[in-house]
């Protein structure tokens, strides 16, 4: 891993067109501030990681779900099947 | 096991007798899947990637279904509509997300699903309204919800 030190105020670039800078130095938070193009999403690892395990977790479903009881909602309508039958 | 294609928005449903493409899939074998009902995810799914995938309904009667990867076979994950489930469900996105995806306050619509964690116990079954998908114009994001009371593991029946 690429280690650089930078005071608050500074800046380092990424690939050219993301930008990072160090906003705030607080005793041990640092605030940093990120200009990233449209295509690039940003996450706090730790959410990014609770999500991917759960689509993880998500995509191992059994194939045959359980039969749903009585009265349980279904899909609007306003979805229908589009392949003739 | 042919699963059959579900239409992502009523505004796109298409001339009968559209164009199909043929998937292999892990869960479903061979499926037929409507060209005009195929989702483009840019992003892919937050941690598991895939960039196209296709809704598939294999039981009329369930609420759920299947989001299934075109990319990678083995890559499915059942979804739903939080609305049936979670009254007053509501996405709200940062201005940043917003603005970078193009949804914002007024604009035009979205479908909104959630992914289902299924076990074989249905008492068990959350779903994810931390991280909703949001799909229009066949194109699919999944998104931080900034909503208050919303969780990655939501339970689906709560007792």
């Amino acid at each position: 891993m690429l280690r650089i030190t930078r005071r608050a105020g500074e800046r380092v670039i990424v690939g050219g067109d993301v930008v990072i800078e160090v906003l705030e130095v607080r005793g041990a938070m640092v605030r940093l501030g990120i200009d990233a193009p449209r295509s690039v999403s940003i996450y706090r690892e730790e959410l990014w990681l609770e999500i991917k395990q759960e689509n993880e977790a998500a995509a191992s479903a059994p194939d045959q779900l359980p039969a749903l009881p009585e009265g349980v909602p279904t899909l609007p309508e306003d979805l229908p099947t589009l392949k003739p039958e | 096991m042919i699963a059959t294609p579900v239409n992502i928005a009523a505004s796109d449903a298409p001339d009968a007798g559209g164009e199909f493409e043929t998937h292999q899939t892990s869960r479903f074998g061979e499926v037929q899947v409507l060209v005009d009902s195929i989702v483009e995810f840019p992003d892919g799914l937050i941690g598991v990637g895939g960039s196209r995938y296709a809704l598939l309904r294999t039981d009329q009667a369930s609420p759920f279904v299947w989001l299934q990867s075109l990319t990678e076979p083995g890559l499915a994950l059942p979804v739903t509509n939080p609305h049936r489930f979670v009254n007053d469900f509501e996405v709200e996105l940062s201005d940043e997300e917003g603005e970078r995806l193009g949804f914002t306050e007024g604009g035009e619509p979205a479908d909104v699903f959630v992914t289902v964690t299924a076990t074989s116990v249905l008492a068990d079954f959350t779903i994810n309204t931390k991280a909703p998908i949001l799909i229009r114009e066949r194109r699919g994001y999944q998104v931080l919800n900034q909503a208050a009371g919303v969780a990655v593991k939501t339970p689906l029946f709560p007792a």
